[in-house]
């Protein structure tokens, strides 16, 4: 019996050559698609000659100069003024003079890296403390019409956003919430809470009701019970669907490009203008598109467990 | 047939839903197909039956 | 607190709370929702029976009817960023769910190391693809690219004799690899979840009945990730079908408008074009094409929803 499903037509139990034909070219696929993040790596630290060469260089002397080019602006001076200023201080004065530049001040991306942090934090939190409000509620008592709600909710999230923009932006320039932080957080609060709510109905879902009710009978309040016992209890799960809220805030570039054009611009419309001498400074973009893809990559190995239900909105547990 | 129009009597959600269903996606396939100008023209007003009749149905018992 | 000094109160507190909890619970999201969206949704839709342009605020509004949509259903121009976001719609689905589902069949395979590989090939679906979207811009440049030496290196063509972005026959393609790149690992977690749900034991049942893989594969297999599958292959389509951020940032729509999806025909129409009465009647037809698949969706969901 054993024997007989252990052959190479057996899906329960695949025999070693099938398993390492698959593994092949699961783990082909997997070095393909990683191509183009490691040409962004390699991008961020090459001169911006060696960007540009061709046929492409795969083997390069690293340099900073991206990196150096990414945080600073530059102004072309005569070699002689250049000649009469001091040592150079930092690398990227070295680098810098190099090339007959010296370094005129910080560039915008470390304002907009900045701002992309506290909207994403900030509509975060928001929308998990709403969220987790009306998770609770529709997940513990009754109420009336609670599918249509839920549906409701939940279409919020699909709309188109440029549709959604037209008024945003009518409204926004209004009530003086253009280009503001606040304005961007609370739109990316109404989009995440939608998420936010159904991810935790699906983790609140899963804490047994007796926790609280024996709670209760200790004679504490529904309230007092909610934040003893269930927040603890439902911790992990807030802190996954707080990790989706943050990489939907990360990234959205729609509502950003079109509310936003300088003071609370975020890193997404920013690093598309950076541009250098004669064309995109392709070195620079690599390095912030680096500095920006890193927090992505330690969230995905964070989340990996949860991911699943995360993009089916709660409705996919394993 | 005279069974089929039956189970669209009885008001129950399960065969209306996936009538409304098929309308909407009718409509969506109607707005996006290449080969009539008239059917495009008409697509958004199949779309919107579609999606009321599906907020609709959606009310009758299961 | 005070919980044994006054039972009475907590009592009365408690009585009252159940429904009252519920209600200020669920307030704040519905107060939000209904300021963010459903206000801005009704404005639209009162606009677009208007000619209301917004970098005009001060001219008078007047009633103009059903005409923007009329113009719209009867437009050719928007009847072909229709066919060119169908073309998008259509081959990045087909794509993404033959890779996918692919993957997730030899992943279910469950080979050594297998876990580590997955969450790698999850890596793009992550990423922002306005930024990722930018930077393919530079994998695409015809001569120092990366994307045409690969091919070149394979096919013996000239790297410089093709223009992914710049050419009309093969800007819609590159659109549709870039999307495939990154939103293929969706379809196969997705798909993946749909093979796991199927119990061994029904396998075995057929192994001991002699069925072959390719029976199995096509009675038990298929038809029951197929729920899976439609999830799946849903979502996609609603969510390509308002692409924005990656084509904007990588063809704009161009070369002229062969890669005009329609959220790029509505955001030249709203913000560059200032047709506000006009973008908004686009912007209610597009809306509800979307409200009738996320409906659809919602279904498919209740589907493959585990208790």
């Amino acid at each position: 019996m054993s024997q007989a499903l252990t052959t190479a037509h057996s899906v329960v139990a695949p025999s070693v050559l099938s398993k390492r034909i698959a593994g092949a070219i699961v783990i082909l696929y997997a070095l393909v698609s990683m191509i183009p993040l490691a040409w962004i790596l390699m991008t961020g630290f090459k001169t911006p000659p060696d960007s540009i060469a061709y046929p492409p260089k795969i083997v390069f002397a690293p340099s900073l100069e991206g990196y150096c080019n990414l945080f600073t602006t530059r102004t072309r001076q005569t070699q002689e003024y250049i000649q009469s200023l001091g040592p150079p201080q930092t690398i990227c004065d070295e680098i810098t003079r190099k090339r007959d530049m010296v370094i005129a001040g910080p560039s915008n991306y470390v304002p907009r890296f900045w701002n992309s942090l506290v909207i994403a934090f900030g509509s975060t939190f928001c929308a998990v403390s709403l969220g987790v409000l009306s998770a609770y509620a529709f997940s513990r008592f009754r109420i009336p019409l609670a599918d249509d709600l839920l549906f409701f909710i939940l279409s919020t999230r699909m709309m188109p956003p440029i549709a959604v923009a037209i008024p945003i932006y009518l409204m926004y320039r209004k009530l003086g919430l253009s280009d503001t932080a606040l304005g961007m957080i609370l739109l990316y609060t109404a989009v995440n809470v939608s998420l936010a709510v159904w991810l935790l109905k699906g983790f609140i879902d899963e804490i047994p009701r007796e926790y609280e009710e024996a709670a209760m009978i200790d004679g504490y309040t529904r309230l007092h019970a909610f934040f003893k016992v269930v927040l603890p209890q439902a911790a992990t799960g807030i802190a996954a669907t707080a990790i989706f809220c943050l990489i939907f805030a990360w990234n959205e570039y729609a509502f950003a490009v079109l509310l936003t054009s300088g003071e609370a611009q975020t890193a997404p419309p920013f690093i598309p203008t950076i541009i250098g001498e004669g064309g995109m400074d392709w070195p620079a973009v690599g390095a912030g598109t680096t500095l920006f893809l890193v927090p992505l990559l330690v969230f995905t190995v964070l989340l990996r467990k949860h991911l699943l239900r995360g993009i089916t909105f709660g409705a996919v547990r394993k | 047939m005279s069974d089929l129009l039956n189970r669209f009597m009885r008001f129950r959600r399960g065969p209306w839903e996936n009538l409304a269903t098929l309308v909407i996606a009718a409509g969506v396939l109607m707005l996006m197909q290449p080969l009539s100008l008239t059917l495009y023209t008409w697509s958004f007003a199949t779309m919107l039956a579609g999606t009321v009749m599906f907020v609709i149905v959606s009310k009758f018992p299961e | 607190m005070g919980r044994i000094a006054a039972p009475a109160r907590t009592r009365r507190i408690r009585g009252l709370s159940d429904k009252a909890i519920a209600w200020a619970f669920i307030a704040p999201t519905m107060v939000l929702l209904l300021a963010i969206n459903i206000f801005p949704l009704i404005w639209t839709i009162y606009l677009s029976f208007t000619n209301y342009q917004a970098n005009r605020p001060n001219r008078p509004i007047t009633y103009v009817g059903t005409k923007w949509y009329r113009d719209i259903l009867g437009s050719p121009d928007v009847w072909a960023a229709m066919q060119a976001t169908a073309h998008f719609v259509f081959w990045t689905i087909l794509l993404q769910t033959l890779i996918g589902f692919g993957l997730a069949y030899l992943i279910d395979r469950k080979f050594r190391g297998h876990a580590f590989w997955t969450t790698i090939i999850l890596v793009p679906m992550m990423l922002s693809p306005a930024v990722v979207g930018n930077f393919w811009k530079f994998l695409y440049q015809p001569q120092i690219g990366l994307f045409n030496s690969i091919v070149s290196f394979f096919t013996g063509i000239e790297p410089s004799s093709f223009e992914m972005l710049g050419s009309v026959s093969l800007s819609p393609w590159s659109i549709i690899i870039v999307d495939t790149w990154m939103w293929t690992p969706y379809v196969m977690l997705i798909c993946l979840a749909g093979l796991r749900s199927i119990p061994d034991y029904i396998y075995e049942a057929a192994e001991v009945d002699r069925a072959s893989l390719w029976r199995q594969f096509w009675s038990i297999t298929l038809p029951m990730a197929l729920p899976f599958i439609m999830l799946a292959v849903l979502f996609r389509g609603i969510e390509n079908f308002k692409m924005f951020d990656m084509v904007n940032l990588l063809t704009g729509g161009g070369p002229g408008s062969t890669t005009e999806v329609a959220s790029i025909t509505l955001k030249r129409e709203a913000f560059e074009k200032w047709r506000t009465g006009y973008s908004s009647a686009f912007a209610i037809i597009l809306f509800v094409a979307v409200f009738g698949l996320a409906n659809i969706y919602v279904k498919a969901l209740n589907r493959v929803k585990q208790r």
